[in-house]
């Protein structure tokens, strides 16, 4: 037998034996088979904690109070819910701090995404620079702006006072009128580059032809801005907001270290409180609760603001 | 072969020793690992050199060290109970004892301690922080005793002797105030473990906190106690502005740099205050009587067992704590007093002038309260109260009410 004869033979002998898979591969089923993994790992991972979190919401489940037992309570967490004024409180410190910090990152991000896609020379590092904030985890964010922050030390209380804006340091997380806005500002300042980033691939995605055809209608910047940029970056808007609102409303991280959710519960929000009742007080079951009504006001929220998304689109 | 009686005694006097030995070798080998919550750098190299000494003891056991923020101390502990992943060994402070227990996190140590040749050294309330319903679920590794630091200086150039009553306490306070210097007379912790001088002050003031396992805070005496403690920023202006959010960093910080004439804590920071000051800048003292109780906490650091597998491994490192050489080199690297008190006799501590109040602290000291609920009182409950006192958004009437309720329903 010859060389080539040898390979045809190989592969022959291959095809025999990937013969049945050929055959599968060929099939309508193939498709699912290939998304078994991903489905048994999303199964494992999120679906099966998060039915099992929705139970432990109709259960009495208190780690330190083996005594009480197990045992099904109904309803009984959410209408404790309704009865709590921290929980409401903390509904209304989450709205605030949800809709402040993505309407500021927002902002700051299109604003970003706007100047750097300018084709000017170094707006490509610039571009790195601004995206440093989004880089630090949030522990890091967090203990940085502590220490630049702090009544004592911090480098911002020194600049406000020389430039006359301050007569003298201020105790930035102690004063609960400030404690919100001075953690919102942090959030903002670390959040802003996810924005500037999806904003300024949106951009780079309008055709220059659309920009064109404004000019010799006589557009001005503005009217192309509204009349061209911001249509056409409707659904990046959109699928960024969602992300972040849900991001926002579950890692109370940011919280947790520069306020502890204090003074006074100033600064308390749902996913802090859900997580002080879980680890503080060993309570799954009315943190389990609490998680759950967070996980069905932010389904309402991304559905209807998808609704109106499209609603606007059309 | 002649069997005699001598040699049938020496037989019978092995025999429970040979049957020991396939125990004691088993103790000497495993691999094992030891969750704290240890933070500074002095602390670290306190923890190296026990490590190092127990591997020089036990060179078959490997052990490995994990570090877990005190913040999440008790998340880290309950995941790993949830999720059976929990370490060999971990400490235990008094106050998480019961919480710890309850949720089926520490394995009980009564007969092995029964049967340790140490466990006499310690005096019967070294035990009771790690009791609960007689059992034992820690060994006493070392202790921290309340005190109060104060700017020496400051104090000799007003004439002053540091505080030894609250009324003394708050005029030195008061007097050492100057706001145009920055300068405040105390570090109050309002932020994050500032719960615990709360409950200090009630019992100060002499009211209980929980009495067989029921809510007895006595409401007026408690009121009391809230408003001399707020008043110190509310009224008196003799804390920084700060003190709503100050946790312990804070509060050494504002000290180290001279924003502070009085501090309290306990004898864990005193490497940290010698290495940032002068000698001659600060020195140390009891903390002040109150007018109903003289309170400090001597707080036992506790070593527990979390997982029954490599029980023998990790028994042996919990109790090498206890061992002399253990005890000095972590006092040598920490300054942290040994729990026992044969070591606590060193030389090295009774005859340094610092400790004196340290010394005098043990005399009357009591053990912080520990009831199933307690760290979720004092974190949900007990500080956020206590900081809508101090940024002037509740009454300490109002807060206590609210305390009383939230006592009830942890205890329920």
């Amino acid at each position: 037998m010859t060389r080539i004869d040898d390979v045809v033979a190989d592969r022959r002998g291959w095809r025999a034996m990937l013969g049945p898979l050929e055959r599968v591969s060929e099939g309508r089923a193939w498709g699912y088979y290939l998304l078994l993994p991903s489905l048994f790992l999303v199964l494992a991972v999120v679906l099966y904690p998060t039915l099992w979190g929705m139970v432990l919401s109709f259960r009495e489940m208190r780690l330190n109070r083996i005594d009480l037992g197990t045992g099904f309570v109904g309803l009984r967490h959410y209408a404790d819910l309704i009865d709590d004024p921290i929980f409401w409180l903390s509904l209304k410190n989450t709205v605030i701090w949800v809709v402040g910090a993505v309407v500021g990152e927002l902002a700051l991000g299109l604003a970003a995404a706007l100047v750097l896609n300018r084709e000017l020379p170094g707006f490509k590092f610039l571009g790195v620079l601004v995206l440093l904030p989004w880089f630090l985890p949030n522990v890091v964010a967090g203990h940085m702006w502590a220490l630049m922050l702090d009544p004592r030390l911090g480098v911002i209380n020194d600049m406000l006072v020389n430039v006359g804006i301050l007569d003298s340091y201020r105790a930035w997380f102690a004063d609960p009128n400030a404690a919100l806005f001075a953690v919102l500002m942090v959030e903002i300042w670390h959040g802003f580059p996810f924005f500037a980033l999806l904003m300024l691939a949106g951009l780079k995605a309008i055709p220059a032809d659309l920009y064109e055809a404004a000019s010799i209608d006589g557009a001005r910047a503005i009217q192309k801005f509204w009349f061209v940029t911001l249509p056409q970056l409707k659904m990046i808007i959109a699928a960024t907001v969602i992300l972040r609102v849900i991001g926002l409303v579950n890692s109370p991280d940011i919280l947790l270290i520069l306020t502890g959710g204090g003074p006074g519960r100033a600064t308390q929000v749902l996913s802090l409180y859900a997580f002080i009742k879980a680890n503080k007080e060993f309570n799954f079951g009315y943190a389990s609760a609490i998680s759950v009504v967070m996980f069905v006001l932010l389904m309402a929220f991304a559905y209807g603001y998808v609704k109106l998304s499209n609603a606007m689109k059309e | 072969m002649i069997v005699d009686r001598r040699s049938l005694m020496k037989a019978a006097a092995a025999a429970p020793l040979a049957a020991l030995l396939p125990r004691i070798a088993a103790a000497q080998q495993g691999n094992i690992n030891y969750w704290h919550h240890f933070t500074s750098e002095t602390e670290f190299r306190g923890l190296e050199r026990v490590m190092a000494l127990f591997r020089t003891r036990y060179p078959n056991i490997r052990l490995t060290q994990e570090n877990i923020p005190n913040p999440e101390y008790m998340s880290k502990v309950t995941t790993a109970v949830v999720s059976n992943s929990r370490p060999n060994a971990a400490m235990v402070v008094a106050e998480r004892v019961n919480d710890m227990v309850a949720m089926g996190g520490l394995t009980d140590l009564t007969q092995r301690i029964a049967g340790w040749d140490r466990a006499a050294s310690f005096p019967a309330d070294r035990w009771r922080g790690a009791t609960v319903r007689d059992k034992v679920y820690g060994v006493p590794a070392f202790t921290f005793v309340d005190w109060m630091y104060y700017r020496k200086d400051w104090f000799d150039e007003a004439g002053l002797a540091p505080p030894r009553t609250f009324e003394e306490f708050q005029a030195a306070a008061i007097r050492m105030t100057d706001p145009a210097r920055n300068r405040f007379g105390f570090g109050l912790r309002g932020g994050a473990g500032g719960a615990a001088f709360v409950v200090d002050m009630f019992e100060s003031f002499g009211s209980p906190i929980v009495v067989e396992g029921r809510m007895a805070i006595d409401k007026p005496k408690a009121v009391q106690a809230l408003t001399f403690w707020s008043e110190l920023m509310t009224r008196h202006r003799a804390v920084p502005p700060s003190a709503p959010n100050d946790g312990y960093r804070q509060i050494m910080e504002a000290f180290k740099i001279g924003q502070t004439a009085m501090v309290w804590h306990h004898t864990g920071s005193l490497t940290e205050i010698a290495a940032a000051m002068r000698a001659g800048q600060y020195a140390t003292a009891p903390r002040p009587a109150g007018p109903a109780a003289h309170i400090a906490r001597l707080t036992y650091l506790f070593n527990g067992i979390m997982n029954p597998a490599n029980a023998d491994a990790a028994w042996a490192w919990i109790t090498f704590w206890a061992d002399p050489d253990a005890a000095i080199a972590f006092l040598d690297a920490t300054g942290y007093f040994p729990a026992s008190p044969q070591t606590a006799a060193d030389p090295r501590i009774t005859g340094n002038p610092l400790y004196v109040a340290a010394v005098e602290t043990t005399r009357f000291g009591r053990l912080p309260p520990a009831f199933v609920g307690a760290a979720g009182w004092f974190d949900n409950v007990v500080l956020p109260e206590f900081q809508k006192v101090l940024v002037g958004n509740a009454t300490p009437t109002a807060a206590v009410d609210a305390m009383v309720r939230g006592l009830e329903a942890a205890l329920r």
